[in-house]
């Protein structure tokens, strides 16, 4: 502008339109422009792993864009590959630290608080029982039904051991015989004598040989031979489960603990690839499944009973020195049925790894073979346990879990003897269990 | 070696089904033998194809030994090779003198230690005869009497004893065992029908909190009934495993009372001549005589309540209505009459107290209610009193249960879906359940 003009340069400067239009700019906005080209993304379709991250960025974006629970559990598990099938009632040694890995489960023994403090089920004195030390109510049955329970068990026992005539059970169907009538007859006697002090068992819905399926992911691994030599591949693993019966309530459970409460247990890690434990890898449908469809209203679990299979027998463990197996193989059981379980309930109401709990799910199981009861409860945190995920994620999912008790002595005669009040309490214990506000 | 590679030859499939229709058509259906490896003559076969196709030349008939009294016949025994003009030895049966259970051909029917001069015609839970209810009805000496009596089916419409919610609740109970209980689109009927049973009686078994005295009952699965009763000159007996059975501490009250029960005098037995009352039972020359309620002495649920029936997995057991009908009514005879019998004994009289049994068949959709009032064991003669039966058939619960809509020509006449139901049938299964306990 100075360049066409003959006025020397610091005259121009100095006059006042020139002034005036150098500092006319300085406060106003910078214009806008938009881009002339697309953003500058990696490709889809290329051989590299900035391809990979987009495809699965995408894949991630359409899943958190799905606009019903039926359309995600369809894009998470539309496609099969082969996974680890992880069997919740297994004879491999060891095998609950096993299954903690791979559910980054953390074990802890004996009951949460609920049920520990505050025992005192069972009404004694017939008057009001003072709140315990947590100021929490506990739930109080009268002594009347409490004996009316017992007699009932007690029936229910003496009716499957002794006074319905059997012919002798077919090979290793002897708990199909005998102790699942037993236990239908336990499970469903019980619930209705305890509807009137727990609403919720109103409402709930008892399914016998429920179908409990889940699907996820968990570490990664190197493929070592053939032509995928060198690719980094998750982990899939399958639980398809099948407990004697399941009580699924319409409303979640309370938690035992708060979310972000860390707990000071450590989760064990195995640095084995799971198919030395043994476990083995089989493609088919991937199924995630509480026992009952999205649609259904009772979407929550309460507590699942799980009968032993008959190659569990503890004489033969005791004598082949395995007597600490015992435990183990009940706590696997009930680790891996409860893991599937809560899971599968998450997944239900639309969380999945990427999108993580903002609540956790609890719920309870009774493992048994007739005789011996043991009482478990999980509490689900997270369910982001990928590579990815599980990077910054302190949360750990807890199970807790007592060491089996005997319901009776023995059946002499048309008589129990020794029947464990114990046991019974804590089965109404369980039971009696519902979200604070009903 | 070098692989051989047949070019332009298809499958033999298409070429071994003109064989086999061949060989179809050319054989005799006895000289065909399919996989077996030897025909019915006992001469075997030694490849795969003659297994399959072979005819093989036509076994000779064996010719009659004559045997003349007072004539010794001359055998070719002693000379150990066949000679023309003798007669053939007949050597004595070979024996193996030790126990192979392979081959272990039990003794005849005359040889058996139950073996009676007279036979036994046995009802056992596969039978289906051929005249249905009217032929049980005279086996059982029996009355019907078209729908269920009036008093039972008030206790249903009354608002005490109806459950919350209740066409909701049994609405969620079809749609959970029709639609919801599986990872498939729809399980199968052996699968719906008996979920629907045990969701209805846990929707039933809820109502404990108003009325205790529901808890005065229990379920039994698998267990065996044996009742024996003659009948004009004919004995019969009802054997086996049936259904789930509901007991109860208390009796049924009597249904119809003595004015009704001293009234069916007068009443004639339907027959059906030609057809033999005894067709399509079980004819058998062992057996042994006895009643047995399948539980044994001071058992502390002795009375029959209900009787449960549902389609099960086994094909055989596939009834028709009116064959389940017929079932029902005879093994709720049975249980009722092997109770009768062990309350008052075996001889035949007319009872004081009259037992009651009811009983309940479904197939998932269809529901047959049938109330059987024992009034008599004196089941011999035609004449005298005779016992109760109320039925109430093929009562729909719903219409249709559609995973996908019926659209025919374009037009949807089904929507997906339940649609059609209808709750009356629900109440009158609640009213059978109430009975006894109201």
């Amino acid at each position: 502008m100075a360049a066409p003009s003959r006025l020397p340069l610091l005259q121009v400067c100095s006059t006042r339109v020139f002034l005036l239009r150098c500092t006319q700019g300085f406060h106003s906005e910078p214009t806008v422009r938009e881009p002339a080209y697309p953003p500058v993304i990696p490709s889809r379709t290329a051989k590299s792993k900035s391809a990979k991250k987009r495809r699965e960025d995408d894949y991630h974006s359409q899943i958190r864009a799905a606009s019903s629970v039926q359309d995600k559990l369809r894009l998470l598990t539309k496609l099969q590959r082969e996974k680890y099938v992880v069997y919740p009632q297994t004879f491999t040694l060891n095998a609950d630290r096993w299954y903690q890995h791979f559910t980054k489960t953390v074990f802890l023994p004996g009951l949460p608080e609920k049920f520990s403090v505050g025992r005192q089920v069972v009404d004694n004195e017939n008057g009001k029982v003072p709140p315990a030390a947590g100021g929490v109510d506990p739930a109080v049955v009268d002594e009347n039904t409490f004996s009316e329970l017992r007699s009932l068990v007690g029936n229910g026992i003496l009716q499957e051991n002794f006074y319905l005539k059997k012919r002798r059970p077919f090979l290793q169907k002897e708990q199909e015989h005998v102790v699942a009538p037993f236990l239908s007859n336990l499970v469903s006697s019980v619930t209705n004598a305890l509807a009137k002090y727990n609403p919720l068992l109103k409402k709930s819905s008892l399914d016998f040989n429920p179908e409990v399926s889940f699907y996820w992911v968990r570490g990664e691994r190197t493929v070592t031979r053939g032509h995928r030599r060198g690719r980094v591949d998750p982990i899939r693993f399958q639980i398809n489960d099948q407990p004697h019966c399941q009580i699924r309530v319409p409303e979640q459970l309370e938690e035992f603990l708060p979310l972000q409460e860390s707990v000071s247990a450590e989760v064990p890690v195995v640095h084995f690839e799971p198919n030395r434990l043994p476990m083995f890898q089989r493609q088919y449908d991937n199924n995630i499944f509480i026992g009952s469809k999205v649609t259904d209203p009772c979407s929550y679990g309460h507590t699942q009973f799980h009968l032993v299979h008959d190659r569990f027998k503890r004489d033969r463990l005791i004598k082949g020195n395995l007597a600490d197996q015992i435990e183990v193989r009940l706590r696997a059981n009930a680790i891996a049925s409860l893991f599937a379980w809560t899971g599968a309930q998450a997944m239900y109401q639309g969380f999945w790894s990427h999108e993580d709990l903002t609540r956790p799910f609890v719920s309870q199981a009774v493992v048994t073979d007739g005789q011996y009861f043991s009482f478990f409860c999980y509490q689900l945190n997270t369910l982001a346990l990928t590579v990815q995920t599980d990077q910054n994620n302190p949360r750990k999912n807890i199970c807790w879990g007592t060491e089996n008790m005997r319901l009776y002595e023995e059946v002499k005669d048309g008589e129990v003897v020794g029947l464990n009040d114990d046991v019974l309490k804590l089965l109404v214990h369980f039971l009696l269990n519902k979200p604070q506000k009903m | 070696m070098p692989k051989i590679v047949l070019h332009g030859v298809r499958s033999t499939e298409p070429m071994l089904l003109a064989v086999q229709i061949g060989n179809a058509a050319r054989s005799a259906f006895l000289n065909y033998s399919h996989s077996r490896r030897c025909d019915v003559g006992g001469r075997r076969f030694f490849s795969v194809t003659y297994s399959l196709f072979g005819r093989g030349p036509p076994s000779r008939k064996e010719k009659k030994t004559v045997e003349i009294p007072g004539l010794d016949r001359v055998t070719y025994a002693d000379r150990m090779h066949f000679v023309p003009g003798l007669a053939k030895p007949i050597f004595p049966d070979w024996q193996r003198h030790w126990h192979d259970p392979h081959h272990y051909r039990g003794p005849n029917n005359e040889e058996m230690k139950l073996h009676k001069e007279n036979p036994c015609y046995v009802f056992n839970q596969r039978t289906k005869i051929l005249e249905g209810v009217r032929q049980a009805l005279w086996l059982t000496k029996s009355k019907l009497i078209q729908g269920l009596p009036e008093h039972i089916l008030s206790l249903a419409d009354d608002p005490a004893n109806q459950i919350e919610d209740q066409d909701a609740r049994v609405q969620q109970a079809i749609r959970h065992s029709r639609f919801w209980d599986t990872t498939a689109i729809r399980p199968k009927r052996d699968r719906f029908c008996p979920v629907l049973l045990w969701d209805l009686l846990h929707l039933c078994g809820t109502l404990q909190v108003k009325h205790t005295s529901l808890s005065k009952r229990i379920l039994a699965e698998n267990y065996r009934v044996a009742a024996l009763w003659n009948r004009e000159s004919d004995i019969f007996q009802v054997r086996g495993l049936n259904g789930m059975l509901l007991n109860s501490m208390t009796p049924l009250p009597v249904v119809a009372q003595s004015g009704e029960v001293l009234a069916t005098k007068n009443h004639t037995l339907e027959t059906f001549y030609p057809i033999s009352p005894t067709i399509d039972l079980q004819c058998t020359y062992v057996y042994d005589q006895k009643n047995d309620t399948g539980f044994r002495d001071r058992y502390p649920y002795p009375h029959t309540h209900t009787l449960f029936f549902t389609e099960t997995e086994d094909s055989a057991a596939k009834f028709k209505p009116e064959q389940l009908r017929a079932k029902m009514i005879m093994f709720a005879f049975g249980n009722a009459l092997a109770r009768a019998k062990s309350l008052h004994g075996e001889h035949p009289q007319v009872l004081e107290h009259p037992v009651v049994v009811q009983s309940i068949a479904t197939d998932g959709r269809l529901f047959q209610f049938i109330v059987l009032q024992l009034n008599t064991t004196d089941l011999g003669p035609d004449t005298g009193v005779k016992n109760l039966v109320w039925m109430d058939q093929d009562q729909l619960l719903y219409d249709y249960a559609k995973c996908r809509p019926l659209i025919k020509k374009k037009i949807v006449t089904v929507p997906a879906g339940l649609s059609g139901y209808q709750p009356e049938t629900f109440r009158k299964f609640l009213a059978l359940h109430l009975h006894g306990a109201v």
